[in-house]
Formats: C-alpha cells, structure tokens, sequence
C-alpha cells in the first residue's frame, strides 16, 4: 500500500512544486500587507486539497487503476492508498499553515486566527473530498467533476438565497466567542476537519464497494 | 509437474460477446500461447484471470492459489505485462521500483536495474521520453524484478520492431529455464508463438477450438491444396475446414500423415498457426 502512497506523492510532486510557488507568492503578497494572512492559510488549504482529486486524473491518463488492482494487494488496499495519500495532504496543509501562523505571530499579530481559519477550510475541503472521492472512483475524474463546483457552489448559492430572502444566518455569536476566547473559537473550528476526518471512514467504505463492483 | 495456471469452465458474459466454458491447463516449465481474432476473447480470459473482471462461472487457480479467493496469494509470484504501459509519463524508470518494491514482498532492486542496464533503459529519463519499445521493456522488468514464477502476457509484443520482440522473446526463453515458471501469452503474432510456445489455444468466438502441445498441432495439421473436383472425391470427415477460391481449394486436415496414406495422390503439407487461425476462423465446416 505504501508503494501506491508513494506513487500518488511523485505523480503530483510536479503539481505540488507550483502549487508551492503560488502559495509562496501569495505569503509574500500577504505579508506585505496585500491580502489577508487568514487568506493566505485559507487558500493553502484549498490549493492541497486538490492534489487526491488530480491524482485520479493522473491515473486515468496513464489506465493505472486496471495495473494496480492486477497487482496483489487486493482493491481495499488500492483505495486505502488513495486516503491515506488524502490524509497526509491535510497533514501537509495543516503543517503549512501552522508555519505560516507561527510566522506570522512573529511579527506580532494573532497566531490562532490565520490558524483557525485554515482549520475552517481544511474542514470543508474535507468533506468536500468525502463525497467527490467515492463520486471519482464511480464516474472517473472528469464526471465527478461537476459535483466537486455543486459540493462547493450550492451552499455558497444556498446562502446567497437565504440572504437574498431576508433569512440572514447570524453569526455575532462567533464574535462575540472571539472576543471572550480566541481558543474556545480555535478548539470549535477544529471540530470540522475532525469531523471531516471521522466521515473519511463511511467515504472510504464506499469507495471500497464501488471499486469491488468495478471490471476494468 | 504442476500446474501453474488452472482453469475449468469459465463463463463470462456480456451483452454482445461470451466466454463459454473454457479449459486451460499451464504446466511449469512451459509457455502456452493464445491465439485468436481481435474480440475472440483472449483478454477476457486473461482479465478473468487476474480478476480485473468477475466470472460468471468456473475456477481459476494460480500457482495453486484460487484467483479470487486467495488473490494475494495468487498473485504474489506472478508477473504481469498487459499491452499498454501503465506508469505515469511522468515518473522515472527508478520511480518504478520505488512504488513496486513495497508491492512485492520479494521485490529486488539490484536485479531490476540489472534488467534495465540489460535493455538499455536509462533510470533517470522520464516515461514521456520512452518509445514503445523501451516501455514495453520497462514493463516486462518491472514484471521480473520480484523473481515471479508465472509470467502473464497480453499482447506484449504488439507494435513491436522483430528487433526488439526477438530481444523479448529471448528473455522469456531464459525465463522458462527454469522448470518451475511458466508464461501464458497472448498474440497476435503467430510466428512469435511458433518460436517459442510449448503448447498453443485458440480462442474463437468465446470458445477454446483448438488447445494441444505446438509440436503436435504443427506436425500433424497439414493443408491440403486441391481443384473443386478432387475436393468432391475427399470424405467429410476427413477434413476439418474448407476454403474454395476461383482458382481451387484448400482444406485443413487434422492428421496430415493419415490424409496422405489415404488420399495417396493428393498433397498435404505442413501448415502454420496461422493458416490453421485462418481456416478455423474463416474456413467453411465440411
């Protein structure tokens, strides 16, 4: 399983390496003040997260899946290999945006806040990747494609329209937690790529039966 | 003698094409080829046997292993090059071995550079930079290089230079030196198989046709050259197809030593796989 680990890590290194660039630009620009730095550790985040969703389209370029599961590790493993890359990236993210926070509260400004807001983006990323990695492993990465703007644009739709109908979602409470306790704010925002991690598990069953189904 | 490879009655159905109860047996120490039109069903047998498809019915066993039941196991010493490559254009040759060493348990990276330096692959150049060939060869070391017992092979030689699918088959012959491997290919070309196989299937329209030792099929089989009118004189049953042109006839005979001793004044020579896939396929029953 490592092997496929591995595969999945040099097949987006090159992808990785620009993501790393951009990712460093926008750290110069928001250092100098152009952006916001919770910005910044936001769009990490997002950027990273795209890498398991590119790495189904790297392998349906090369046919790998048909090799891989002709290999003996059984197709379990072969979709464990594809989470467990998952995982390492939101590992990744979350070691990036800690050093760029840390950095950050170097200067004198809140460490927890760019933080927080990392935490709040890896979240939704990872559900985000919950429903599109069984939805890749069942459609291929091109069809799965347009879910992954429906899994992000309906709720922003969705509140668009609430907001439009008058139905505005309240969110003073969060300030006014903010300002009580930066932490409380912290420790419940760090709920969601929790929460994300824990739903990885019916995801991944899933996937495992979409794949057992599959003749390639 | 073991069998490396077992199969009994299997079936696998589509909604335009089947497989119907085929047989295959592969002893150790020997090459079995396949033979048969595009969409006879080679493939399908050698999906079947690597369980990328499910079976309808039937067993398959290898190297003693139940393919789908103990399919680890089954798979552990075996050996696959399908017709295309199937690393990432973007990856090295010694990216390669990074992700297979892991895969195979008895994974040796001194003898798949030692492939590689044998096929003249360099480990830094990236797949993209690769001709057929070379990937080709990238694949058939990366198929090697965790000492398999069972070699499986579809097509793996197809689009090939006879340069380079010379250098191949050479391999496969070292490869079956020792008794214990065994190499079941599929191709499409026939003087491959007739180089190197010890027994030959042929595969039509979902079914085994025609399955025996290659030295048996090409000493016996034998084509049979005639006008319409001495075609009339031979006995049905005596000839297995017919092709009639505008300018005579052909037949295929089964026991070509029997056919002369009976039709003493006809000629019946030696033919090849091909010829014998031609009139199997195309020919007409008697």
């Amino acid at each position: 399983m490592t092997g496929l680990v591995w595969k999945d890590m040099l097949v987006s290194a090159k992808t990785a390496k620009s993501y790393g660039l951009i990712i460093l630009f926008y750290f110069v620009l928001g250092f100098l003040g152009t952006f916001e730095v919770t910005f910044i550790t936001a769009f990490v985040s997002v950027l990273l997260i795209m890498l398991p969703l590119s790495a189904f389209s790297y392998d349906e370029a090369a046919k790998w899946d048909g090799y891989a599961v002709s290999l003996p590790l059984g197709r379990r493993r072969v979709v464990a290999a594809r989470y467990l890359f998952t995982l390492l990236i939101v590992l990744v993210s979350l070691a990036v945006a800690t050093l760029f926070s840390a950095f950050i509260a170097l200067q004198g400004q809140s460490f927890l806040e760019p933080l927080s807001s990392a935490l709040g983006t890896l979240g939704f990323g990872l559900f985000v990747l919950d429903v599109l990695l069984p939805l890749c492993y069942k459609l291929g990465p091109e069809r799965a494609r347009p879910y992954l703007y429906a899994v992000i644009f309906v709720p922003i739709i969705a509140l668009f329209v609430a907001f439009r109908m008058g139905l505005h979602l309240d969110l003073s409470w969060l300030d006014a937690l903010a300002a009580r306790s930066e932490l409380l704010v912290f420790a419940l925002l760090a709920l969601l790529p929790l929460s994300g991690a824990v739903l990885m598990l019916p995801s991944y069953l899933l996937s495992c039966r979409i794949l057992d189904g599959k003749e390639f | 003698m073991t069998n490396c490879i077992e199969i009994k009655g299997l079936c696998k159905s589509y909604q335009d094409f089947s497989l119907k109860n085929v047989d295959l047996t592969l002893p150790s120490g020997s090459i079995l080829g396949l033979i048969g039109e595009n969409g006879a069903g080679k493939t399908t047998t050698i999906k079947c046997i690597l369980n990328l498809v499910r079976r309808d019915a039937g067993e398959i066993t290898l190297l003693g292993h139940d393919n789908v039941r103990e399919e680890q196991a089954a798979k552990e010493d075996v050996g696959v090059v399908l017709d295309e490559c199937f690393f990432h254009d973007s990856l090295r040759p010694r990216d390669v071995s990074r992700v297979l060493a892991p895969v195979f348990p008895a994974w040796d990276e001194k003898l798949f550079r030692a492939y590689l330096e044998k096929f003249d692959l360099p480990e830094q150049k990236r797949i993209k930079e690769f001709s057929r060939g070379m990937k080709m060869k990238l694949s058939l070391s990366a198929a090697l290089a965790h000492h398999p017992r069972l070699l499986i092979l579809d097509e793996a030689t197809a689009g090939l230079d006879p340069v380079v699918r010379d250098e191949i088959l050479n391999e496969f012959l070292g490869f079956i030196q020792d008794e214990d491997h065994a190499i079941l290919m599929s191709s499409h070309i026939t003087s491959d198989l007739e180089k190197v196989a010890d027994y030959i299937a042929y595969i039509h329209q979902g079914q085994v046709v025609l399955c025996d030792s290659k030295d048996n099929i090409l000493e016996q089989y034998g084509r049979v050259g005639c006008t319409a009118a001495q075609l009339q004189g031979i006995a049905p049953d005596d000839l297995l197809r017919v092709r009639k042109g505008a300018f005579g006839c052909e037949a295929l005979v089964s026991d070509r030593t029997a056919f002369r001793r009976k039709y003493p004044g006809l000629l019946a020579e030696r033919t090849s796989l091909e010829d014998i896939m031609l009139f199997l396929g195309k020919g007409e029953e008697t």
